[in-house]
């Protein structure tokens, strides 16, 4: 993981694992030493909880030895802009918190994603010194794919519009974070999917226009690798022979997934080779692993084969 | 309502536009007029048809029977374009709207507006097909999909509100409020405000159709004929998900009319492997086979949440092929599952 920026996007469609993976770098930075904080956007915050902690609010919560995980809330990120870094509470009471005001904010396409980048700058450039929480990395559990990548284009969007003011200087800050490559990078996560590798495909390529530089890798979730087949069933007559017609269905799909999956790695491997920094970087089906299948379990597996893949950090 | 809606929700991946064209798909085979749209910005349900879709309604061939199925992408940017020009005939005003850089924001870049035209989308359709006996909607992975419920009531609130009627001049500010504009010009800058403003006046007429559309599409939604189905899958998390969308459905004064679990493996495959436990299965086989009992451990467990959760529970099972020629077969046949399962439990009774 060496050189890996401060803000590290982890991109992908709904459903790929984003969280978990977004979770699992999290995790293996913080155990290489590097202060480290998950902030992700959803309704509520699954991150957290896989540690065994309530669902994290805007307040960065520690779970772990050098972890913290956060979650966006538009609400939160306004007060703590306007009261405490900015320093106009009569402003946010009279204004931004009026019912007004309130529904432009919630109706207005792009301020919510402005103030979800803004508050990214804040955590990597002014939270030490203005709330006392230093991180050598914040890892970006981002919407999913279309909102996700569209994050990129905000900065340029507001600019486009020759907003003056706060909202210009805000613009402003969030342009130069996401241009300068030591600050900012994004690794994009698919499955071994028809649909999934289809939206990579478009993804990649995407990113690597709107950011002027290739993605940092490629993560493969939930791959039927390490076994050296791309046919399962024969493997497996003998026991099919002893199964009832309805398991031995069931057993057939399970086979059938995994040649399927095995057929979209190769695609995903031979049309992106080459398409990011570090490459395609495989994460093991962890049902398919022996052991626990607890969240915990997961992430902690898949931080030690993100560990393997990309390296010590220093 | 003489057109039934019903709405899928779910997070990404779990397969919900896939289950929502086998649905429309198996209602329109059972003779329904049917139609379908696909919200889901990353157009999935192009593939899952595999058919080339637009955003104008497409007939989808090959039914037989009295019942017919259109289906049609979402498409943000052509459909706001195509309400400002019908709303708006003069061409100097529609050429305004269409200068204003918010408005080309609006049309051109950004997926969350999605929400808000899907509504008002449906509400068009309906309009324009009275003679549809049902609408099913794919809506977008996750907090876009809830956001599909909320975001009109919120349009509907800011397009109503003083604020906007201020921008656009129709009252006179007070002192207060001349005080609290300037502040938002100071936030943003003059010209973004003015331009908001222009685009408010100029946008007028097309901005009460589309208010009156998105009315429309709420009182659809609150209909007690609507079906929503929120769709989960055999992950750990999406149980959490799904219990997380109950609760901000049951907010908006919503309940799920069924949880659809998707993918779901026979329960028999789980004793059967275990009483045939193969110690000299090899790497690759014995994956597939701690993939299989580990799948059933948490299907088994899903069940009973989902159980907890909706009075009515429809499990679909898993199946390959769906690249196959008879593909539209196997989509209707999985729309059956869920047609039928909801059929013999009518009231969403247990």
């Amino acid at each position: 993981m060496n050189g890996l920026p401060r803000v590290v996007f982890v991109l992908g469609k709904g459903g790929v694992g984003r969280s978990t993976v977004a979770a699992a770098l999290g995790l293996e930075l913080a155990r290489q030493g590097r202060r480290t904080c998950v902030f992700g956007w959803s309704l509520a915050d699954p991150i957290a909880p896989s540690f065994g902690a309530p669902p994290a609010g805007l307040d960065p919560r520690p779970v772990a030895p050098n972890l913290h995980v956060a979650n966006y809330r538009p609400d939160d990120t306004l007060e703590l802009y306007f009261v405490h870094h900015l320093r106009l509470p009569r402003l946010y009471r009279h204004v931004i918190r009026g019912a007004h005001v309130r529904k432009l904010i919630e109706a207005a396409p792009g301020i919510a994603e402005l103030f979800f980048v803004g508050h990214i700058w804040w955590l990597t450039s002014l939270a030490a010194t203005e709330a006392g929480l230093e991180f050598d990395h914040v890892i970006v559990d981002a919407p999913a794919t279309g909102h996700g990548a569209s994050l990129f284009d905000i900065p340029g969007l507001l600019a486009s519009l020759r907003s003056a003011g706060l909202l210009a200087l805000e613009t402003d800050r969030v342009t130069r974070m996401m241009a300068d490559p030591s600050w900012t990078g994004a690794m994009v996560v698919s499955l071994p999917e028809e649909l999934s590798v289809e939206e990579t495909l478009e993804l990649v390529p995407r990113v690597s226009q709107r950011t002027g530089r290739r993605p940092l890798a490629l993560l493969v979730n939930r791959s039927a690798g390490g076994a050296d087949t791309d046919r399962w069933a024969p493997r497996l007559e003998a026991l099919r022979a002893r199964l009832s017609p309805v398991a031995r269905c069931g057993l057939d799909t399970v086979c059938a997934e995994f040649e399927t999956r095995r057929r979209f790695e190769a695609a995903l491997c031979s049309q992106l080779a080459g398409a990011t920094v570090h490459g395609l970087v495989t994460l093991k089906e962890q049902l398919a692993v022996p052991g626990g299948h607890t969240p915990l379990d997961i992430v902690q597996n898949l931080a030690a084969e993100l560990g393997a893949a990309l390296g010590p950090h220093a | 309502m003489s057109t039934r809606l019903h709405v899928l929700l779910g997070e990404g991946g779990v397969g919900k536009t896939t289950l929502a064209a086998g649905y429309a798909l198996a209602l329109a085979r059972s003779g329904k007029r049917v139609a379908l749209l696909g919200i889901d910005p990353a157009r999935r349900l192009h593939s899952a048809l595999g058919l080339p879709l637009g955003s104008e309604a497409t007939r989808v061939a090959e039914l037989s029977g009295a019942g017919t199925l259109d289906a049609a992408l979402l498409a943000p940017e052509a459909t706001l374009r195509r309400w400002a020009t019908e709303g708006l005939t003069d061409p100097a005003e529609r050429e305004r709207l269409l200068r204003n850089k918010l408005f080309a924001v609006v049309a051109d870049r950004l997926a969350t507006t999605t929400d808000v035209i899907a509504s008002a989308r449906i509400a068009e359709w309906l309009e324009h097909d009275p003679s549809l006996t049902d609408l099913v909607v794919d809506t977008a992975p996750g907090r876009n999909g809830l956001e599909f419920l909320r975001r009109p009531t919120a349009l509907v609130a800011l397009l109503q509100g003083r604020l906007v009627r201020w921008l656009r001049g129709e009252h006179e500010p007070g002192p207060i409020r001349a005080r609290i504009l300037r502040s938002l010009a100071h936030l943003g800058g003059a010209e973004m405000l003015s331009e908001f403003a222009q685009l408010l006046s100029v946008a007028e007429g097309p901005f009460r159709r589309v208010l009156s559309r998105l009315e429309h599409a709420e009182a659809c939604l609150r209909d007690p004929s609507t079906q929503i189905l929120l769709v989960t899958t055999v992950r750990e998390q999406t149980i959490q998900a799904a219990l997380h969308s109950s609760s901000a459905l049951a907010e908006a004064g919503l309940a799920a009319r069924a949880i659809v679990v998707n993918r779901t493996l026979p329960p028999a495959l789980a004793m059967e492997l275990r009483a045939n436990d193969d110690a000299s299965l090899d790497v690759g086989a014995a994956d597939v086979v701690r993939y299989a009992l580990a799948y059933l451990e948490i299907q088994a467990r899903i069940v009973v949440d989902a159980r907890r959760l909706a009075s009515s529970v429809v499990e679909i099972p898993a199946v390959g092929g769906l690249d196959s020629d008879s593909r539209l077969d196997v989509l209707a046949r999985l729309g059956d599952v869920v047609r039928y399962a909801l059929d013999r439990n009518p009231e969403g009774s247990p």
